[in-house]
């Protein structure tokens, strides 16, 4: 985990120019209309909450509930940083879009085969060492790409170096951390961010799976135990009868 | 062959219940052609805050919970010698082959992509809860599928393949309660468990880590009355002969198992300091209080009145509040408790109804035909040669 890329989206750069939104549509192949939320042909949109605009986007989360829930194993936290989605694995039992905490993954519920859909933070350009589409869009710099310490070095320079600034960076923390970083001058809440746990989301289900082996091992032995002793119990009897007739026999 | 239908009509009588039956499969029908020729959009209401539905509340999670009855019985007549609930051993496991059949049936319409379903098999996540219930399922349903082989293989006319069949069934037999007993421990309580990565969302009078064991408590009692239901629906419309006080016996064991449950649910509350949600003029409260209410407060009044014990017909309808009780439960958490935090009010639409109800009337038909034609309940005479007795027989 050498170089785990990360997002900064500083929310008081951003003029809501949507430039982020129809790179995505177009490197995606997706209509180019404008949507307002997240949906299957919008993997980020620009949302506005007052006079500020936020962008809403796959977190890339460091521990994924996603990936955890998937269970075919087609979300994957690659080592670079993305959350990538593998379509050829996929079943659409949609237990990703229950499990995620930010409530991005999408649905094509329209068509017959449908898929998840969700941003990968341009896993593939990543690969060749392009920036995201997005943040290669950006006029104003509001979004950077960068390695994840590189990023969380920067977005603490900025709030520390600015009194307007939020003193929190949204994702340092969140659920365990995330790729996609947020700084801003108005509280998060106020801008529709999830109030999320510190913890990572899968140590939730992780507990509860670390139970399964004890119940096969408790149970398999005591319910084998009870057996035993139902077993004894009408061999027992059987032979106390046998006794009995013998000796009536007698 | 005793087979417990008198006499099967050339042509089916037009009765009222034939007539429902067939409008709910011809609903059934077109719900199928909605689902799997114009896609969810046009067969739900389903979104992406709403992932979801009645398919996964009332199909797999009523559906799998329903069918406990056949792994507690199994376990109680095998491993714990309880030979009293022997008669309707056959009935039980028969009830949940048909509802497991009935969950596999409704993944088909739950999944987006079911031709793919056979995917987890190979594709493993182990840290995935619905992975470990996606095998649980598919490993139980082929045990079941065992567990009531003999009452078809019974029937076949060649004596050496039948008796050979049937031996090697009894060496297994053991091994497979065994197995189905953890299974279904296992997959009944993390049924629960998919909801724990919802923490935060789901409305904290149902959110808890303890979901799994809630699960679990409350499927048992549930199983057992889908039982009594059916035992009675057989020996009143189908003449099957059942000594009925085994009926009494089974409340018996359903009270204290609901007695259970309900403790541990004010205890739950209790440690997560979630009491004060339980009187906020808000629609989740009286969710839950109609959902005590039916699950644990009136089945315990009413199992406590010594001639709803005793009465086949009351413990029937006691039965029928524990089951409505519990699909409340199901639905609540896979549904109405996600609504708020989701900002979406979701009702399913009539094809998901008609979907869902269609699979179930198919697997109660076929329920019926089997308890006609083959041997599932003893009619006057019981036949003991399918049973295999616990005790050794060299003796």
């Amino acid at each position: 985990m050498a170089t785990t890329k990360a997002i900064l989206v500083d929310i008081t750069k951003c003029i809501g120019c949507g430039s982020c939104e129809q790179a995505c549509k177009q490197i995606h192949g997706f209509p180019m209309e404008t949507e307002v939320k997240l949906s299957a042909t919008a993997l980020t949109v620009i949302e506005q909450h007052g006079d500020r605009f936020v962008r809403r986007m796959c977190m890339h989360c460091e521990d994924p509930a996603c990936a955890s829930a998937c269970l075919v194993g087609a979300l994957k936290k690659t080592s670079f940083g993305p959350v990538t989605y593998d379509a050829a694995k996929c079943i659409g039992c949609r237990y990703c879009l229950v499990a995620c905490p930010f409530g991005v993954p999408r649905y094509e519920w329209s068509k017959l085969a449908p898929l998840v859909k969700k941003c990968d933070m341009c896993a593939a350009r990543q690969a060749k060492g392009q920036p995201p589409a997005c943040v290669e869009a950006c006029p104003v710099q509001a979004s950077i790409v960068g390695d994840r310490d590189e990023i969380l070095e920067e977005a603490q320079r900025r709030i520390l170096g600015d009194s307007k600034y939020v003193k929190h960076i949204y994702g340092s923390d969140e659920v365990g951390g995330t790729s996609v970083f947020f700084i801003s001058d108005v509280p998060f809440e106020k801008l529709g961010f999830a109030t999320v746990s510190k913890q990572p989301m899968p140590i939730l289900t992780a507990n509860a799976l670390g139970d399964g082996p004890t119940v096969i091992l408790v149970g398999g032995a005591l319910l084998s135990g009870l057996y035993w002793i139902t077993q004894r119990r009408a061999l027992v009897a059987l032979a106390e009868a046998r006794e009995k007739s013998i000796r009536e026999r007698n | 062959m005793t087979t417990l239908g008198k006499t099967v009509a050339a042509f089916p009588r037009i009765s009222l219940w034939r007539t429902i039956v067939t409008l709910i499969f011809a609903a059934g029908i077109y719900s199928m052609y909605a689902r799997f020729a114009l896609g969810f959009n046009v067969a739900t209401n389903l979104t992406d805050p709403q992932p979801w539905g009645l398919w996964v509340g009332l199909g797999t999670l009523c559906g799998v919970g329903l069918s406990a009855g056949g792994f507690a019985i199994a376990a109680s007549v095998y491993l714990l010698g309880l030979e009293r609930y022997r008669p309707i051993l056959r009935t039980s496991v028969l009830i949940s082959f048909l509802g497991y059949c009935t969950v596999c049936v409704g993944m088909m319409y739950e999944l987006g992509l079911p031709w793919r379903i056979w995917h987890p098999i190979v594709m493993w996540n182990r840290h995935s809860v619905l992975f470990e219930v996606s095998w649980c399922v598919m490993l139980y349903t082929t045990v079941l599928a065992l567990e009531f082989s003999p009452a078809l293989l019974e029937r076949l006319p060649w004596v050496r393949l039948r008796e050979t069949y049937l031996r090697w069934h009894h060496s297994i037999l053991i091994a497979l309660v065994l197995a189905g007993t953890l299974l279904s421990s296992m997959h009944q309580s993390f049924l629960g468990g998919l909801y724990l990565i919802t923490k935060g969302r789901l409305y904290p009078l149902w959110y808890s880590p303890y979901l799994t064991t809630m699960f679990y408590l409350s499927a048992i009692p549930a199983g057992l009355a889908v039982t009594i239901i059916a035992i009675y629906l057989c020996v009143r419309s189908l003449n099957a002969q059942v000594d009925m006080s085994i009926l009494s016996d089974v409340s018996r064991v359903i009270a204290p198992l609901l007695a259970m449950y309900g403790i541990f649910r004010i205890v739950d509350l209790i440690n997560r300091d979630a009491l004060q949600y339980l009187l906020l003029w808000r629609e989740e409260t009286g969710l839950f209080w109609l959902e005590i209410a039916l699950l644990v407060v009136a089945p315990l009044i009413l199992l406590n009145i010594e001639k709803v014990r005793n009465n086949p017909m009351y413990l029937y309808w006691t039965s029928a509040v524990i089951v409505a009780g519990f699909m409340t439960n199901r639905l609540n958490v896979s549904i109405t408790s996600l609504q708020a935090s989701s900002a979406m009010y979701y009702v399913p639409k009539w094809t998901e109804f008609a979907a869902t109800l269609a699979t179930i009337v198919a697997a109660v038909v076929a329920f019926r035909y089997a308890v006609i034609y083959l041997d599932i309940l003893p009619k006057n005479e019981p036949r003991q040669r399918w049973v295999v007795p616990s005790v050794p027989s060299e003796a």
